[in-house]
C-alpha cells in the first residue's frame, strides 16, 4: 500500500497517449527548438568554414589585415557611387576574379552572394517595377483599364506597365547590394576573426572597444553552446509536441536564465582578470607589419577605383 | 530591420557616423565611470548575450516562429547606455561575421537599434514602472510597453532613412540610385510590419523574461545596483571652449575672400542672373524678413575689406553673445526650478 501512495499523481492519471498515432505528415516542418538548434549549429559551422578559408594562401589572405580592411571599406564606398549598370557589372566581375584568386570556392561564393541578394532585394524592389507604385516611362504594358481606379490614397492608372526607371533602379540596387555583400564576404572569409579585430585599430577604434569585441566573440561561442544544451535538454525531456504557449514560456525562461548566467559569468571573469593583475588597461600581443606588396595593393586599389568611377562618369 | 549595404547612400551612412561617434564616446565614458574595471567583462558578455538571444526562435500562434531583438530587455536590465554598447557590439559582430546588416550602413543600423530602441524603451519603462518594487507588476508591464514602443520607434527611423533615399539621390532621368521607395511607401510598410507582428512579439518576450527574472532572482533586473554610487560630478572647465570660439570669431571674415555666394544661398537677384527667372515660390517668400539690423552682415559706409571684416567680427560677437546669454538664462531658470522642487 505504501508503494501505491508514493506513486506520483501524474503517473496515476490516464493521460492520452502523448505520441501522435500516425506519423506526422509534415515531418519536414521543424519546431522552434529544432530551428534554434539548427541556427546555432549553422553559425558554428560557418565560423569553422571561414577559419579554414582564411588559412589558405590566396591573394587576399596574403595581405596585411589593416591594408585589406581599409581597401575593402573604401571599395564598399566606391560601390555606392556608381550610376550605371554597366560599370557595376564590370566591378562585380572584378570582385569574382578576386574571390577566385583568393581560393574561395566560386560555387559557395556565388551561392552566398548571387542567390541570396537577388532573392531578398528582388522581392523588396519588385513592386517598384510597376507604374502603380512609381510613375515612369512604360517599358512593357501589362494591361489596360477603362478608367483610373482609386484605391485609398493610391490611383491605379489606365495603363498598368513595368517602367523603364523601375527596371533600371531594381537592377542597379541588386548589383550594388551584391557588390557590397561580395566585398564584406571577401573580407570575412579571408581574415581570421582575431586578426580582423586587431586590424580594426587602424580605424582609430579605442583598444577598450576592441578588447570588448574580442571577449564578446569568445563568449558568444560559450553562450551558444549553453543555449544549445538548454534547448537539447528541453527537447530530450519532451514527448510529442509542445504547444505554442508552453514554447514561449520555455524560450523566455531560457533567455532569463541565460541572463542570470551572463551576470554571474561576468562577475567571475572580472575576479579572474583582477587576480591575474588586470589594472584597467588591456594589452595586445599581436603586431602587424606592412610589406611592400601591401603598399602596392593599396595604390593599385586606388587606381582601379579611379578607373571604375571615371568610366562610370564618362558614361554620363 | 538590419539595413544592408547599397540601400542607403554613402553620404547618409557618413552622416549617421557623425551622430554616432560622439554618442559612442559618451556611452563608453558613462559606463566606464559607472562600472570601473567590471566594465569590460560585463559589456563583453552582455553583448554576447544580446547576440545569442537574437538567435532564439520564439514560437508564435499559427505555428511559425520569429526572432526578438531584445534591445528593450537589455535596456531594462543594464540601463540604456550599457545596452547601447552591447547592442552596438552585437551588431558589429553580426555585420562582420554573419553578413547581417551592411558595413557602411552599420552607423545607421546602430542609430536605429542601439540608440533609439534602448533609450525609448528605457524611457517608457521608467515612466510606467516609476519607483515601484523590482517584483511589482508595473515593472513587467513597463518593460513590455517599452519594448513595443522602442522597436516601433526604431522601425519608424529605418523607414524614414529608406524613404528619404529616392528623394535625395537619383540620376538625371529620376532613376533612384538606392532604396527606391518614397516616404509614403517605406514608412507605412516598416511600421505596419512592426506594429502588427514584430512589436507584439518583442513586448511578449520582454514581459515574459522580466517575469521570469522577477520570480527567479529579482536582483538580476537591476544590474545597476551592482556598482557603487555614481561619482560626484567634477566642475567642467570651459576655457578651451571659449578659446576655440574666439578663434572662430576672428576667422569669420574668411568668407569675404571668396567671390560668389555659398551654394544654395543665392539671393533672388543672383538666381535671376543664373537661371533667367525667379521661381515663383521664392519670389513670394524672399521679402518675408527684411528688418535684420545688419542685413548681409554689413552696415552702410563700411564697404572696404577691412572695415567689413570688422563688421563681421562684430556680428559674430553679438550673435555668440546673444546665444550664450539665452542659454545661460535658460540654465539659471532650470537651476532655480530644481531648487524649488527640493
Amino acid at each position: 500500500m505504501v508503494g501505491m501512495w508514493s506513486l506520483p499523481s501524474w503517473l496515476q492519471e490516464n493521460a492520452p497517449p502523448p505520441v501522435p498515432q500516425a506519423a506526422p505528415r509534415r515531418s519536414s516542418k521543424r519546431g522552434f527548438i529544432e530551428k534554434t538548434l539548427h541556427g546555432i549549429a549553422e553559425a558554428l559551422k560557418n565560423e569553422i568554414f571561414s577559419e579554414s578559408l582564411a588559412s589558405r594562401s590566396g591573394l587576399l589572405q596574403g595581405l596585411d589585415p589593416r591594408a585589406k580592411l581599409v581597401t575593402i571599406l573604401f571599395l564598399i564606398g566606391i560601390a555606392g557611387v556608381f550610376h550605371h549598370i554597366f560599370s557595376l557589372v564590370l566591378f562585380n566581375l572584378w570582385l569574382l576574379w578576386l574571390a577566385k584568386s583568393s581560393q574561395i570556392p566560386v560555387g559557395a561564393f556565388t551561392k552566398r552572394v548571387w542567390v541570396v541578394v537577388p532573392l531578398f532585394t528582388g522581392i523588396l524592389v519588385f513592386p517598384a517595377l510597376f507604374n502603380v507604385v512609381r510613375p515612369g516611362t512604360p517599358l512593357l504594358v501589362l494591361f489596360h483599364l477603362s478608367h483610373p481606379v482609386k484605391l485609398a490614397y493610391w490611383t491605379i492608372p489606365c495603363e498598368v506597365a513595368i517602367t523603364r526607371e523601375g527596371v533600371v533602379a531594381a537592377v542597379l540596387l541588386i548589383l550594388r547590394v551584391g557588390a557590397s555583400v561580395s566585398l564584406a564576404v571577401l573580407l570575412t572569409l579571408t581574415t581570421r576573426w582575431n586578426t580582423l579585430l586587431k586590424a580594426l585599430s587602424v580605424l582609430r577604434i579605442p583598444p577598450v572597444f576592441l578588447t570588448v569585441l574580442e571577449m564578446t566573440y569568445r563568449y558568444i561561442f560559450l553562450l551558444l553552446h549553453t543555449s544549445s544544451d538548454m534547448f537539447m535538454a528541453h527537447k530530450s525531456r519532451l514527448v510529442g509536441r509542445a504547444n505554442s504557449r508552453e514554447g514561449r514560456r520555455f524560450v523566455t525562461s531560457a533567455m532569463g536564465s541565460l541572463w542570470g548566467k551572463t551576470a554571474a559569468l561576468s562577475e567571475e571573469v572580472h575576479s579572474a582578470m583582477l587576480s591575474r593583475g588586470y589594472a584597467g588597461s588591456p594589452k595586445s600581443l599581436l603586431r602587424f607589419e606592412m610589406k611592400r606588396s601591401d603598399w602596392v595593393w593599396i595604390v593599385l586599389v586606388f587606381i582601379i577605383a579611379i578607373l571604375f568611377v571615371g568610366g562610370d562618369r564618362v558614361l554620363g | 530591420m538590419h539595413i544592408p549595404d547599397g540601400y542607403l547612400s554613402p553620404s547618409t551612412c557618413v552622416s549617421f557616423g557623425v551622430v554616432m561617434i560622439p554618442t559612442w564616446i559618451a556611452a563608453a565614458r558613462k559606463v566606464r565611470n559607472w562600472l570601473k574595471s567590471r566594465y569590460i567583462p560585463l559589456m563583453a558578455i552582455g553583448a554576447a548575450f544580446s547576440f545569442t538571444i537574437m538567435m532564439y526562435n520564439v514560437p508564435i500562434p499559427g505555428g511559425t516562429t520569429a526572432h526578438a531583438v531584445g534591445g528593450g530587455l537589455l535596456a531594462v536590465v543594464l540601463g540604456p547606455w550599457a545596452a547601447m554598447i552591447c547592442v552596438t557590439i552585437a551588431l558589429a559582430i553580426q555585420a562582420l561575421l554573419f553578413g547581417d546588416g551592411g558595413i557602411w550602413t552599420f552607423t545607421a543600423n546602430c542609430f536605429n537599434m542601439a540608440l533609439v530602441l534602448p533609450f525609448i524603451a528605457y524611457g517608457v519603462y521608467r515612466l510606467i514602472s516609476g519607483e515601484s518594487q523590482l517584483s511589482a507588476k508595473r515593472r513587467w508591464v513597463g518593460a513590455a510597453v517599452g519594448g513595443y514602443v522602442g522597436l516601433n520607434a526604431a522601425a519608424l527611423c529605418a523607414g524614414v532613412e529608406l524613404g528619404l533615399q529616392p528623394i535625395l539621390f537619383h540620376t538625371a532621368s529620376r532613376v533612384p540610385l538606392y532604396s527606391p521607395y518614397p516616404l509614403s511607401v517605406a514608412v507605412p510598410a516598416m511600421l505596419f510590419a512592426h506594429l502588427i507582428l514584430a512589436g507584439p512579439i518583442e513586448a511578449v518576450v520582454t514581459a515574459l523574461v522580466v517575469r521570469h527574472l522577477q520570480s527567479y532572482d529579482a536582483d538580476l533586473l537591476n544590474v545597476q545596483a551592482l556598482s557603487a554610487a555614481p561619482l560626484p560630478s567634477t566642475p567642467v572647465s570651459y576655457r578651451k571652449f571659449w578659446w576655440a570660439l574666439g578663434v572662430l570669431i576672428v576667422l569669420s571674415p574668411l568668407g569675404l575672400l571668396a567671390s560668389g555666394t555659398a551654394w544654395g544661398e543665392w539671393g533672388a537677384e543672383e538666381l535671376q542672373k543664373m537661371l533667367g527667372f525667379i521661381p515663383s515660390g521664392m519670389q513670394r517668400l524672399a521679402g518675408t524678413w527684411s528688418h535684420a539690423p545688419f542685413g548681409d552682415y554689413s552696415l552702410p559706409g563700411f564697404e572696404s575689406f577691412w572695415s567689413s571684416a570688422i563688421i563681421y567680427i562684430l556680428c559674430a560677437i553679438i550673435g555668440v553673445g546673444m546665444i550664450s546669454l539665452l542659454t545661460y538664462l535658460f540654465w539659471r531658470f532650470q537651476v532655480a526650478e530644481r531648487k524649488e522642487q527640493k
